[in-house]
């Protein structure tokens, strides 16, 4: 039975979430949290004993490297049994924890899509700003540990603009805002190539967001069991925060309407059973408003996001920037704020305008620049739009050919992950 | 006072040719084409990182006709309360007005471009309301809050040079004892008419607290310690 025969599995390993399917289809079968919980109890038991009980603890460390969740069911467990321990393998969109990450595919594969590795060809994706390093350990623990056939390390950003391509015209050309939970990442793709020298990151994401709502909930005294606030403050974000165009106005919508636009949330308290209930107002418009006035939340940091784009397209090469500008791809689960992609659009378009009617009045009436086309696009699969583009790019006929084989692995070794196509000439 | 951290003159930091017009005008960099390639890009850029704030600007641009003290513009306010302050037009908002609406939103900024003397005073108040939101933190009941604000007025109130100002530097010094009076007058007269004000906001009409407004009490504004 050939692999190429069968639909090679895409897993995005996002910050905040991993998104798992097969390529060919639209959206991802799972999407859970990246989170795992390792029963620590095992190990601790290990210290100060005998080796006369050698065969228990033999089968402690086996049941240790066993017993252990990840997504959901982790994050619930972890909640009603003591334990367990949380460990997050990834930060800020980097891998942190191998051993991890490794047992997260694993029970992502074994468990979840319940496939076979050694049948199917993967997509995993990376990040713009991870090393060499860490495509070869990817590319280990996928051919060592799971013997798969072909491994194919997607850079996300790419990912995101062919997500773009399927829908409307080809666009391989664009500027992708990729905000996720734990870094976001404004990255300039010119032909289906990263300029990885103009690679911007941005300070605030989803995560961020949600501290910052926690936060002025906390501020109005609102009643959360703060063992839960975090999780609150996230799922408020998701339902009830949008993007206004004006602050002050806002706040005079809320103050004059308040019915409207204050809302009610109530919940159980975990821990006790009882019920309690809070309102939800300003945080609704404040949240997203840091990605575009980031010292509301931050104290050093004070670039908005649309500046941040465009700092990105200026320091481009100059024949690139007026595609860039014509395509900027949003991309990542805390772009789906109401009114992100206008508010974006808006204040990107006055920047460029701006700077183009400095650069006439300078010039004089004579020569007049062609004004520069701005468009943010948001498409429908937004959220999960990386994970879209590896289903789209994992379809492709030449998928197969251009991914590492395992041939290829057993005769040179883990080295040859390190090159991506993407960035070739660069390492 | 506690540590103070200001970083309201953005514009110092353009380059020292330009000309300076932040009396009446936008100070945005008017780039001078004479100038060598070097300084204009210098420049380029520090027009660039000047367009940093879109905080919210006070209206009250012209200042013709205007009686000053300490390089500050005695805007007319609607008030019954006496003090130097030239009456205003009952229909027209005045600057209290534009302070207490853009409160909630330049509260939570650091950096400010000042575009006309009236944002200095605009600066000024909403700190003045951080400061009474502060002192009404504690109490229930309108009486006890306006009993709070009463003693907060009675406090002595500094001017630009003397000790206990929270922004030196944003105001001028004062040109003579006299000025000093006129400008302390002002301000007393303009935090009062602030205070009675905020006390209809920070109240609801069955006197408890409004938690919309005291939640900004606890803000720190340009991070500055509020005793």
């Amino acid at each position: 039975m050939d692999a190429a025969s069968r639909p090679a599995v895409v897993i995005d390993n996002g910050t905040g979430y991993t998104k798992v399917g097969y390529a060919g289809n639209v959206e991802p079968s799972f999407v859970l949290p990246t989170v795992a919980a390792i029963n620590e109890s095992f190990l601790n038991q290990s210290d100060g004993k005998n080796t006369g009980n050698y065969l228990a603890q033999y089968n402690a460390g086996i049941m240790a490297d066993l017993d252990f969740f990840i997504g959901d069911e982790a994050l619930s467990l972890y909640r009603s049994s003591g334990i367990y321990s949380l460990s997050y393998p990834i930060q800020h969109s980097k891998v942190t924890n191998w051993d991890t990450m490794e047992k997260f595919w694993q029970q992502c594969i074994y468990n979840y899509l319940s496939c076979d590795p050694e049948d199917h060809y993967f997509l995993l994706t990376e990040s713009p700003s991870s090393s060499p390093e860490d495509r070869e350990y990817m590319g280990e623990i996928m051919f060592e540990t799971f013997d798969v056939p072909g491994l194919y390390i997607a850079v996300q950003p790419v990912l995101a603009i062919s997500a773009g391509c399927s829908t409307d015209k080809p666009q391989m050309t664009g500027v992708v805002v990729d905000i996720g939970d734990g870094a976001t990442h404004v990255v300039p793709v010119v032909d289906g190539y990263v300029i990885g020298s103009s690679i911007k990151s941005f300070p605030v994401s989803g995560n961020d967001v949600t501290q910052f709502v926690s936060q002025l909930l906390r501020e109005r005294g609102e009643l959360i069991p703060p063992e839960d606030s975090l999780e609150i403050a996230r799922k408020v974000k998701e339902m009830y925060c949008y993007t206004s165009s004006d602050i002050v106005k806002e706040y005079k919508k809320h103050d004059k309407k308040p019915d409207k636009y204050i809302k009610q949330w109530s919940g159980v308290k975990p821990m006790t059973g009882v019920p309690f209930s809070f309102d939800i107002g300003y945080e609704r418009f404040l949240g997203p408003e840091v990605f575009f006035h980031p010292e509301i939340y931050m104290d050093d940091y004070d670039t908005s996001l649309s500046d941040v784009i465009d700092m990105c397209v200026q320091s481009a090469p100059i024949d690139t920037r007026r595609g860039l500008y014509k395509n900027v791809v949003l991309s990542g689960g805390s772009t789906m704020f109401k009114g992100f992609q206008k508010r974006l659009q808006t204040n990107l378009k006055k920047t460029v305008d701006d700077r183009l009617a400095a650069s006439n009045a300078r010039l004089g009436a004579d020569v007049k620049s062609n004004p520069v086309e701005v468009n943010v696009v948001s498409h429908p699969v937004q959220r999960f739009a990386v994970w879209f583009g590896g289903s789209v790019v994992g379809s492709l006929p030449e998928f197969y050919e251009s991914c590492h084989t395992k041939e290829d692995y057993d005769e040179y070794g883990a080295s040859i992950c390190r090159t991506s196509p993407i960035f070739k000439g660069m390492y | 006072m506690g540590k103070e951290k200001h970083y309201f003159s953005i514009t110092k930091e353009m380059c020292p040719h330009q000309s300076k017009t932040m009396e009446g005008g936008a100070s945005k960099a008017i780039i001078d084409q004479s100038l060598p390639a070097d300084c204009l890009a210098r420049s380029r850029k520090a027009w660039r990182r000047s367009k940093k704030q879109m905080v919210y600007h006070s209206s009250f641009v012209d200042e013709e006709g205007i009686t000053k003290a300490c390089g500050c513009p005695l805007l007319p306010l609607k008030t019954h309360i006496k003090g130097p302050a030239p009456a205003s037009d009952p229909d027209k908002i005045d600057i209290v007005d534009e302070a207490i609406t853009f409160f909630r939103a330049n509260v939570f900024f650091r950096n400010f471009d000042i575009k006309s003397s009236a944002d200095k005073l605009l600066i000024y108040l909403t700190f003045y309301i951080n400061v009474a939101l502060k002192r009404l933190e504690g109490c229930r009941t309108l009486a006890v809050g306006t009993k709070a604000i009463i003693n907060l007025g009675l406090e002595k109130v500094p001017v630009p040079g003397e000790p206990g100002f929270p922004f030196p530097g944003l105001f001028a010094l004062p040109q003579s004892q006299n000025d000093a009076e006129l400008f302390r007058n002002y301000l007393r007269q303009i935090r009062e008419e602030t205070s009675g004000r905020l006390l209809s906001c920070a109240y609801r009409p069955n006197g408890t607290p409004n938690k919309w407004w005291l939640a900004f009490a606890k803000r720190k504004f340009m991070n500055i310690v509020v005793l």
